[in-house]
């Protein structure tokens, strides 16, 4: 305000260098801190990460094959490792292209992700995301329990894969050295699951015959149609009940070799050896993540069903796929590899080159074909049945004829993969009846190279499968006996116990049913093919 | 920064809710692309266990999760699986209420976020309609999170890293208006709901969602408002200035009326 006596109150120069000044001091601190500007897409928090398409131009990467497999918290065989996975797609490529289940199915899911739990990207997940589901602490906590008697099987194709896990070179046959880890970790008895594929093979052979020759003598259970499937895989066997429910009559209603031992233990080996079922604990080694879906089946409890008591438990207990027993060993600190070799319980561990070979792709159906001839003629069959050629190798799709006097000439078709199912299915589905016996084998190649197996190589090779192949067959030529029916430890069974192949007691614990799984999904819908 | 693909070019995503198999790529992709750290006491919550957690399963190193529910369609028990994530609003809240402008708007659609800007106020956690913005209370230096929609991505013309690995198609990308016709394509060609969730939600977004159940089944905010949220305080808060300049004003008006003809004292 001026007065009369002039400006009394001036600005000072002080004060306004110090306005001025601090004015000019705040708008260069927003400046500087950016307030005002538009912020350009490079400053947003996070995009410092690298994604796989990084690797390539964007237009370079597989567009086709992208993401991941869905696995469900529940599923029993496999799960995963977010943290490890880098999204390559791996998984998808061999769910959808080598087992055609992946986008085989319109969506949305129904009430379930649908798995065949064959864990065949367990092998081909490169960064190891992808793994069985670790079932160690059960064994180990059921081994520690007194109380328990804890007896275990391993499966055929599990002695030419563990010696890798342990540094022997791919495929070496470590047989004798896998009993005496078994025995060395605390297992009361050792079995082997070569036995209980001969005892597959009476059953299922008697099936396929009684089939062949149209004789339909048991009730229920048997029906005459051709061609029979085996029933040996769980994936297979959850792959029709997905895809082919209306092809479920065809598969052989004998149980896996896993399956059929399973409730033995817990009624034949109990009552010779005065066991109690209930205390009895019974574990599988498996070269397989689908064999743990399969001991869960609801129906697969036998034993306990027998014998009338719930307190028996599953006839299957824990299913070990080799790379947790190899994890399970190596837990024990056992050096494997000093181990003495020995030899297994041989009540059910007797086993012939027949049992051997169910490992790989035609095995069972070479098996199958040696007893079958022996069961149409009740002669033994002619050495040319131990080398049927045509159904071996890690071709997808194998066919071969035999002749068996009595029955003419019988064509068989030996598949691995379930793509490769696919399409001998759809023939059959339209009514090819040109063979009458298919073997099925979810992963390619059988089960050597099976979801559960050593991760040799990644992706899965052919050079592997190849040896552990040869492996399996080398036992089988060096066997004293070649057919499963010359095996004494099944004679002795049959005849203290089974009685005969399909018997009452045979059917009961040996034989099963399948349900149909189409309300679960619904398949994709494909165009009519013109032609059939 | 936009390029020729982009400029003047505004984009959105889509998710079809009854295409997602719960794989949870998008969730990967999400980790792998931002450099979000793995929480020990997370990486095993399953989607149906993220579907009871109040945040959906969203953290700050988790800006989009997939959460699992089991409606009733047709009288049977289904799985839906349902993505989470910023829905990138058109007229965002958080940017309204942020006065240090750290959230901003991109003109390509994503909502960003600068933590250089942000002075730690989380107006931006309150105003947000879906719960989105999560805030670092574990850190020295805390700062907000949420999907940025990948914007260096969009601003290169591509797709968010989330959609970049869908393997079934379940989410979709591309200009805005395209994606809203494919949503409603969808709509009419699966029998789905007619409701695209996100197209007049919160004023509209940039995340659509359809669907073959109610969506009020899976959690989604359904009374939310189909105005813009800051249009509900911008008719008084545009009035800030007039106020203030005119209530200036008039304490000075009195100044002078009550000092008139008086000596100055100094």
């Amino acid at each position: 305000m001026a007065s009369k006596d002039g400006p009394t109150h001036k600005l000072s120069r002080r004060s306004f260098l110090k306005l001025v000044g601090g004015a000019g001091a705040l708008g260069a601190t927003l400046g500087m801190a950016g307030c005002g500007e538009t912020a350009p897409s490079d400053r947003a928090a996070g995009a410092q990460g690298w994604m796989p398409s990084q690797y390539n131009v964007p237009a370079g990467w597989p567009v086709q094959v992208r993401g991941r497999v869905a696995i469900a918290p529940d599923n029993p065989s496999i799960t995963r490792d977010s943290e490890k996975c880098i999204l390559c797609g791996q998984c998808v490529e061999v769910c959808k292209n080598v087992q055609s289940v992946f986008d085989n199915y319109e969506l949305p899911f129904k009430e379930e992700i649908i798995c065949i739990h064959c864990g065949q990207c367990t092998h081909w997940c490169p960064s190891g995301a992808i793994t069985e589901v670790d079932e160690t602490d059960k064994v180990l906590r059921a081994i520690d329990d007194p109380d328990k008697f804890v007896v275990v099987q391993m499966a055929p194709s599990t002695r030419v894969g563990l010696g890798e896990e342990f540094g022997f070179p791919v495929g070496r046959n470590v047989e004798r050295l896998q009993y005496a880890a078994l025995y060395e970790l605390g297992f009361d008895a050792v079995f082997d699951t070569n036995f209980s594929a001969d005892l597959t093979i009476m059953e299922e052979g008697s099936e396929l015959v009684r089939r062949v020759l149209g004789v339909n003598e048991h009730d229920g259970h048997e029906n005459n149609t051709l061609p029979q499937f085996t029933s040996c895989c769980p994936g297979w066997v959850k792959f029709v009940e997905y895809y082919y429910p209306d092809l479920i009559e065809h598969l052989s209603s004998a149980k896996s070799p896993q399956q059929m031992t399973g409730p033995l233990y817990k009624t034949y080996y109990a009552e010779i050896n005065g066991i109690d079922p209930r205390k009895i604990f019974s574990v599988s080694i498996m070269p397989c993540t689908a064999k743990k879906f399969e001991a869960a089946r609801p129906e697969m409890n036998s034993a306990s069903r027998l014998k009338g008591d719930p307190d028996i438990s599953p006839d299957v207990d824990v299913v070990l796929t080799v790379r947790e027993l190899a994890r399970l060993i190596k837990r024990r600190g056992i050096n494997f590899n000093d181990l003495t070799e020995v030899d297994c319980d041989k009540i059910m561990g007797e086993y012939t080159g027949a049992g051997a070979i169910f490992g790989a792709t035609g095995g069972v159906m070479e098996a199958a074909v040696r007893s079958a001839y022996y069961l149409i003629t009740g002669e033994q069959p002619p050495p040319g049945l131990w080398e049927l050629t045509n159904v071996r190798g890690l071709d997808g799709v194998k066919e071969a004829a035999v002749n068996i006097p009595g029955a003419g000439e019988v064509k068989v078709c030996v598949v691995s993969g379930l793509a490769n199912a696919r399409a001998v299915m759809d023939r059959v589905r339209a009514g090819d009846r040109s063979y009458a016996f298919i073997e099925v084998m979810a992963c390619p190649s059988g089960c050597q190279y099976g979801g559960g197996q050593p991760r040799s190589s990644s992706p899965p090779s052919d050079e592997v499968r190849t040896e552990r192949t040869a492996a399996l067959y080398q036992i089988d030529r060096e066997a004293k006996l070649r057919n499963s029916h010359d095996n004494p430890a099944i004679i002795a069974l049959y005849d203290n116990y089974l009685e005969e192949p399909g018997s009452e007691l045979a059917e009961f614990l040996l034989h099963t049913s399948y349900t149909s799984r189409a309300d679960k999904l619904t398949v994709k819908r494909i165009q009519e093919p013109t032609l059939i | 920064m936009a390029n020729e693909l982009t400029a003047g070019k505004t984009f959105g995503a889509l998710v079809d809710i009854p295409r997602c198999i719960g794989c949870e790529s998008c969730s990967v992709a999400c980790k792998l692309y931002n450099g979000l750290e793995w929480e020990a006491e997370r990486k095993y919550l399953t989607p149906e266990d993220r579907a009871v957690e109040p945040n959906k399963g969203l953290w700050p190193e988790d800006w989009t999760s997939i959460t699992q529910y089991n409606p009733e369609k047709d009288g049977a028990r289904t799985i839906r699986f349902v993505k989470n994530q910023c829905f990138h609003c058109d007229d965002p809240a958080c940017v309204s209420a942020c006065f240090s402008k750290a959230f901003q708007k991109m003109p390509e659609g994503p909502v960003i976020y600068d933590q250089s800007l942000c002075v730690g106020c989380r107006y931006c956690m309150l105003a947000c309609p879906f719960d989105i913005i999560k805030y670092e209370w574990g850190k020295a230096i805390p700062g907000c999170r949420k999907c940025q929609m990948c914007a260096p991505r969009v601003a290169q013309g591509e797709a968010p890293a989330c959609v970049s690995v869908c393997p079934t198609g379940a989410l979709f990308y591309g200009e805005k208006d395209q994606v809203l016709a494919e949503a409603k394509r969808r709509i009419a060609e699966n029998g789905y709901i007619d409701h695209v969730f996100g197209e007049r939600e919160a004023g509209g977004t940039s995340w659509f969602y359809i669907s073959d159940v109610p969506f009020a089944a899976m959690r989604f905010r359904t009374d939310v408002t189909t105005k813009p949220l800051p249009s509900y305080t911008k008719s008084y808060m545009a009035a800030t200035p007039v106020v203030g300049i005119g209530w200036a004003a008039v304490l000075a008006g009195l100044y002078i009326y009550n000092n008139k003809g008086k000596d100055h004292l100094d």
